[in-house]
């Protein structure tokens, strides 16, 4: 593999809950990203899986700069972002960009499809001539399976699979480097999801993009990830390429995480997942667990488990795991 | 086409109007009969002779029906009739003279509250939770909780009495006499404003589209004014429409305080003297303003929300 | 944090300023020290000031109530038209400073022996403003136009002494048959249907004042806009702008033009109180019209060379209906509610304005009347109590058996004040449970005027002239305004006699005994006596208290400031002001009586 292009370090997001009035101010922390690292190659696809609320769309934000992170670092070619202003991280929009969850209401819905899909052009190439600009669009458009006499319309005219073919061309309307896709299908249906992710398969490959693909199971990212990080809590579980992961996973919540039916509805999932295949609550999230931040919920914790934090190790296999008992444990499916 | 939309839709709503001012004119006519009590009764009774005299000369000897029929002749013609209290003017003249200064006043003073309150509920939108924020809140809570009665006579008192900077009230056209009362309009819609553009404001900036205009590299002030604005000003628009008829249509209180010859006491003196034909001239005008008002904001909010727009031409 | 400092502080501010506001805006002191002093004031032998002593602007600015209803005097109602109407018009009498009634258009009048007839001999070569002649045929036109059914005219109850003034009226007969008749170019006769001692004084009211007759063919009903108005007296109408101003220049063409010192008047109609007061204090205006009530003490200690408190010929008193449960046939009951109420403390304490506690129904300083005044007066408060427990008890009523009864007042702040008061001294002497009940204005008449649901009702009675008969004749069955459902042949009697009756002693005694008729009788709580009060520039001088507070312009002037640059240096001593020679040979033969306002209601 060739030198990676992204490289993120410990990088730590702490979010501030504030309760009570003006005089009885109570402050508490909220981990939502944990001192995450790894890196990403030029043309690779990381997929990143985790339940609701384990932080893996902060940790996609802080990547790019959208939010501050609090601790570690993000190199971008070798160039730090966290250390840039606002100013030259904004720059880096060029390079770095990404597609929204939920299509439609991420679409400005008193911007035609083609104003949408320009204004990046607009901001960063302001000298760019209007029929420029026109002709560049109505090019996205056709690249991601529109088509551009929609160039007009509105976003409540389009299906939610058009809007996100339009936020996939807006998004790489300045020719990015790095696409980071942050759960770009979880609102759409089952035929159309398959659709947009082919689309993304597709132009990874053209483009030769670096993207980071995050998911709430690991059915979605199995299509088109290279490797997989597995997130709990604000922190990486396990780390581990594609084949390994599905044919043996590491880290028992891995494992858990692949016993799960997927389940259309999402409240539904949470529920059933909670119940049918993980023992315990996930724990407040201001109140973390000592030791391994999943043992609470572990069907293999043993003592240490309590005490000691287990460190992301590598495994001989290259694969990256936070467990005490990875050797010993055989979770293969 | 979308043009042709608004404009049939303008025209359907200007139709609308005629029922239901007619409406509003016999409900409002009934209305006021009915109160006990007429435009000639005072403490000192008036002789029989001297009471029908009156009754006869403005057709109050009239059965009922008979009046409010004449009364509806009239106001197809344009006429509101000869006021009973203000004897040597007509409605028409009266409210030819009050409604350019509470138009006047009460549009400064939309105008002052719409650019400052939604300037301090922006600032206080994009500080949100700060000490700023909570300031800002903090006085704008004040601004809506003093009534203008309270406000008004500390204005007079420190800028007019003390510091003898502008006169205590009065009305001559010029802007030393606006200002005051301008500032006391003002001032609770200020604050209304700030609250709900800044309400408005927050919610649009945790919106998923801001999120993604971020995303695309605009710089902040972009992302606020081509993307949030618009959005975050509808519910301010919509509060505006009603609040600029109430404004413009004067207000009693303030009317009185400073001493300025607005619409507002007009309708609540008419009511009071049971100046029949002063009150409907008024409540008719009121509505008038009221249907044109909400009509604009429709067609604002026409302009400002393409969903809307798009659905009416359907 | 410490950037938004100022914000915290402002705030605070504004807190802390309401919180020591409160309702009152009078407190911090002011400029007080720093108002201007006016000059020394010196009068001419002829009685005007000298011209010296005058400031070089004589302007006056007037705050004046409400607008104006019209500036027709035939149309006008109210306090605030017929002050203006004052100043534009002058009818065949006129009154001075003090009130007194004086010559006006006619220079002198004869009054026959039944006193029925009235004959006036008009001064000549008066004008109008526009230069048209003056003429005793002005005054024919003008009172048949305000008697005339066609007009309209409100006031013109004020008529109907005239004779055949009520059939007019009634439109029985044509005007022409009213009891004004020209005898020639400058002399009139007026005849009326009995004696009424108080009909020179009606006639200074704006009912009786001439109009220019052209002036109306030519503009209709618009005649009395400015620039149209064609009038008599000592200003014209310069300029009006509703509920703005209404501004009045001297006119040349009057017949005292160069004993009239104030240039030009401004009215400006400033219904609120506080609103008035402020704008004095500005300097804004130098005659409130009022002032609020509960400034009294403020304004005492910070203004008391300029706050001017009078006594004016009203009283306010509450009324019983005497054709209801409980005070039907009931004296005692009514005599124990009148006695068992302090009015040294109502006047002091509630009503807070030097107004006079009263015990009877007519105001003292009416035309030299004295009102009746009944034993308990002279009681102490101990002793009123007292018998008002024993009569409370008398009518049937006791601690166990208490008396329900309502108080019902138009919505008013002052009302309540004193409906609260006198409620809660019924409670403490007699134990008495009294409810308050207000009433829009209009509601509140029509509920007194059918005396179905009322009990105790706020009532009060500014008059219309200076006559105590005014007060009386509200009490006779069957008047309009008998609320009460009071009917006393006895009382009726006197007053029928009181009408026909021509020499003044017998008059006042009958008009006595009436007023003692009606209080034993005891249908009205008498509580006080209004008095006007009112700032006045100390520049402004001239004018002189009198109990109907009539003030017209013509009798002020104004002073200099001192240390007014243009006080020291230039003073031409012109002291060759004209004494006007004509006096009139005979006007107080009969004793003048001048007019009232109308309007009684919610002072």
């Amino acid at each position: 593999m060739s030198k990676p292009v992204l490289r993120v370090q410990d990088l730590a997001v702490t979010f501030t809950s504030t309760t009570g009035g003006l005089l009885q101010r109570r402050e508490r922390q909220i981990r939502a990203v944990d001192g995450i690292s790894f890196e990403l190659n030029a043309g690779e696809t990381l997929g990143i899986v985790g339940e609701s609320g384990c932080g893996k769309s902060t940790l996609a934000r802080a990547i790019l700069g959208l939010i501050s992170p609090n601790r570690g670092r993000v190199q971008w070619m070798g160039e730090d972002l966290t250390g840039l202003d606002e100013e030259a991280l904004r720059q880096k929009r060029k390079q770095l960009q990404i597609v929204f969850q939920d299509p439609v209401a991420s679409l400005d819905p008193r911007m035609t499809a083609g104003d949408i899909i320009a204004e990046p052009l607009w901001t960063f190439y302001p000298h760019m001539e209007r029929l420029q600009v026109e002709e560049r669009t109505r090019g996205m458009m056709k690249m991601v399976g529109l088509l551009p006499n929609q160039i007009n319309r509105y976003p409540h005219e389009f299906s939610g699979g058009q809007c996100q073919r339009i936020g996939i061309a807006r998004a790489l309307a300045l020719n990015p480097r790095l696409l980071i896709c942050d759960e770009p299908v979880s609102a759409l249906d089952v035929s159309i999801q398959a659709q947009i992710i082919n689309l993304l398969r597709t132009l990874q490959r053209k483009l030769g993009l670096a993207l980071i693909f995050i998911a709430h199971d690991l059915s979605v990212v199995r299509h088109i990830s290279n490797r997989v990080l597995v997130m709990y809590m604000g922190q990486a579980m396990e780390v581990s390429a594609k084949a390994d992961l599905y044919r043996r996973p590491l880290h028992p919540y891995s494992n858990a995480l692949m016993k799960s039916v997927p389940i259309p509805d999402p409240e539904l999932a949470r529920r059933v997942r909670a119940e049918s295949w993980l023992t315990g609550d996930m724990p407040s999230p201001f109140q973390r667990p000592r030791g391994c931040i999943f043992h609470n919920r572990c069907p293999y914790r043993i003592n240490r488990c309590e005490a000691d934090v287990p460190a992301l190790r590598r495994m001989e296999s290259g694969d990256w795991v936070a467990c005490h008992r990875a050797e010993e444990l055989d979770l293969s499916i | 086409m979308k043009q042709e939309g608004i404009l049939r839709h303008a025209a359907t709503r200007l139709l609308g109007l005629i029922p239901t001012l007619l409406v509003l004119i016999t409900i409002a006519f009934f209305l006021i009969r009915v109160a006990p009590g007429g435009p000639f009764d005072s403490e000192k009774a008036l002789p029989p002779e001297i009471r029908a005299n009156l009754d006869a000369k403005y057709h109050l000897d009239e059965p009922l029906l008979q009046q409010y029929f004449r009364y509806l002749g009239q106001i197809i013609s344009g006429d509101f009739g000869p006021s009973f209290q203000y004897k040597d003017w007509s409605v028409n003249e009266l409210i030819a003279q009050g409604f350019p200064v509470s138009a006047t006043l009460g549009g400064l003073a939309m105008l002052l509250a719409f650019v400052i309150g939604s300037l301090v509920g922006i600032a206080a939108a994009l500080r949100q939770n700060s000490a700023a924020d909570y300031s800002i809140m903090g006085v704008a809570m004040l601004g809506i909780s003093i009534p203008n009665f309270v406000v008004a006579p500390l204005l007079i008192l420190g800028v007019a009495v003390y510091a003898g900077w502008l006169p205590a009230g009065g009305w001559d056209w010029s802007w030393q006499r606006m200002v005051l009362p301008v500032v006391t309009l003002a001032l609770p819609v200020i604050a209304y404003i700030a609250r709900l553009m800044r309400g408005s404001m927050i919610e649009v900036l945790h919106s998923n589209f801001i999120r993604t205009a971020r995303a695309k590299g605009l710089p902040e002030r972009v992302v606020i004014r081509r993307h949030a604005l618009k959005p975050a000003i509808l519910p301010v628009i919509s509060y505006m429409g009603p609040a600029t008829a109430a404004l413009i249509t004067g207000s009693v209180v303030i009317e009185r305080i400073y001493s300025i010859p607005g619409l507002g006491s007009y309708f609540v003196q008419g009511a009071l003297n049971r100046d029949y034909t002063l009150v409907m001239g008024v409540v008719v005008f009121y509505g008038v303003v009221i249907i044109v008002l909400n009509f604009i904001v429709d067609l604002l909010y026409a302009w400002l929300n393409p969903r809307i727009r798009y659905d009416e031409t359907q | 944090m410490t950037r938004w400092k100022p914000i915290w502080v402002f705030a605070v501010a504004c807190l802390a300023g309401l919180a020591a506001c409160g309702d009152r805006d009078s407190d911090v002191g002011g400029p007080i020290s720093r108002r201007p002093e006016p000059v020394e004031m010196v009068l001419l032998e002829d009685g005007q000031p000298d011209r010296a002593v005058l400031a070089d602007q004589q302007v006056v600015r007037r705050g004046n109530g409400e607008e104006p209803a019209t500036l027709d005097p035939h149309l006008a109602i109210g306090v605030p038209a017929a002050h203006i109407l004052r100043d534009l018009f002058e009818g065949l009498t006129s009154e001075s400073a003090d009130g007194d009634v004086i010559p006006g258009v006619a220079l002198r009048w004869n009054i026959s022996r039944d006193a029925r007839t009235y004959t006036f001999y008009l001064r000549r070569d008066l004008t109008w403003s526009n230069g048209d002649p003056l003429k005793a045929e002005d005054f024919v036109y003008s009172l048949r136009r305000a008697a005339d059914p066609a007009t309209a005219a409100n006031a013109a109850r004020m008529l109907l002494p005239i004779l055949n003034a009520r059939e007019v009226l009634a439109g029985e007969l044509p005007v022409e048959e009213l009891g004004v008749s020209l005898l020639d170019e400058y002399s009139l006769q007026i005849t009326l249907t009995g004696p009424t001692p108080y009909f020179l004084g009606l006639l200074t009211n704006p009912i009786a004042y001439p109009v220019n007759r052209r002036n109306i063919e030519e503009f209709g009903e618009q005649f009395s806009r400015p620039g149209n108005l064609v009038s008599n007296g000592a200003y014209v109408l310069s300029d009006w702008v509703p509920r703005v101003e209404v501004v009045l220049e001297k006119n040349p063409a009057f017949r005292e033009a160069d004993r009239t010192i104030v240039e030009r008047v401004h009215y400006y109609p400033v219904e609120d109180h506080s609103t008035e007061v402020k704008a004095f204090r500005a300097g804004e205006i130098d005659w409130t019209n009022e002032v609020p009530n509960n400034q009294f003490r403020w304004l005492q200690k910070n203004y008391p060379d300029e706050l001017v408190v009078s006594p004016w010929m009203g009283s306010y008193f509450l009324g019983f209906n005497l054709t209801r449960e409980p005070f039907i046939d009931n004296p005692s009951l009514r005599m124990a509610l009148v006695l068992a109420i302090d009015r040294q403390i109502l006047a002091d304490k509630v009503a807070q304005f030097g107004e006079q506690p009263s015990f009877s129904l007519v105001p003292p300083g009416m035309d030299g009347y004295v009102p009746f005044v009944p034993e308990y007066a002279d009681w102490t408060q101990e002793e009123r109590n007292h018998e008002a427990r024993r009569l409370f008890e008398q009518a049937g009523y006791s601690e166990e058996r208490p008396l329900r009864v309502e108080i019902r007042y138009n919505t008013s702040e002052n009302h309540k004040k004193m409906a609260l008061a006198v409620a809660s001294m019924w409670k403490q002497v007699l134990g008495v449970n009294t409810t308050l009940v207000n009433e829009e204005f209009r509601v509140f008449l029509q509920n007194r005027e059918q005396k179905v649901v009322t009990q105790v009702f706020r009532a009060g009675w500014v008059s219309d002239y200076n006559d105590p008969y005014s007060f009386l004749e509200l009490f006779r069955t069957g008047h309009g305004r008998n609320d009460y459902g009071y009917s006393n042949s006895t009382f009726d009697a006197l007053l029928d006699e009181i009408g026909t009756e021509r020499v003044r002693a017998r008059r006042e005694r009958l008009m006595f005994e009436a007023e003692r008729v009606l209080m034993i009788d005891n249908v009205i709580v008498p509580i006080y006596t209004y008095v006007t009060k009112r700032l006045v520039s100390r520049q402004l001088r001239g004018w002189q208290n009198n109990v109907m507070d009539h003030h017209q312009t013509r009798h002020m002037f104004k002073l200099r400031l001192r240390g007014d640059p243009a006080a020291e240096p230039a003073a031409p001593e012109q002291p060759d002001e004209p004494v006007s020679a004509e006096e009139p040979p005979q006007a107080a033969a009969e004793e003048p009586a001048p007019e009232g306002e109308p309007e009684g209601q919610e002072p």
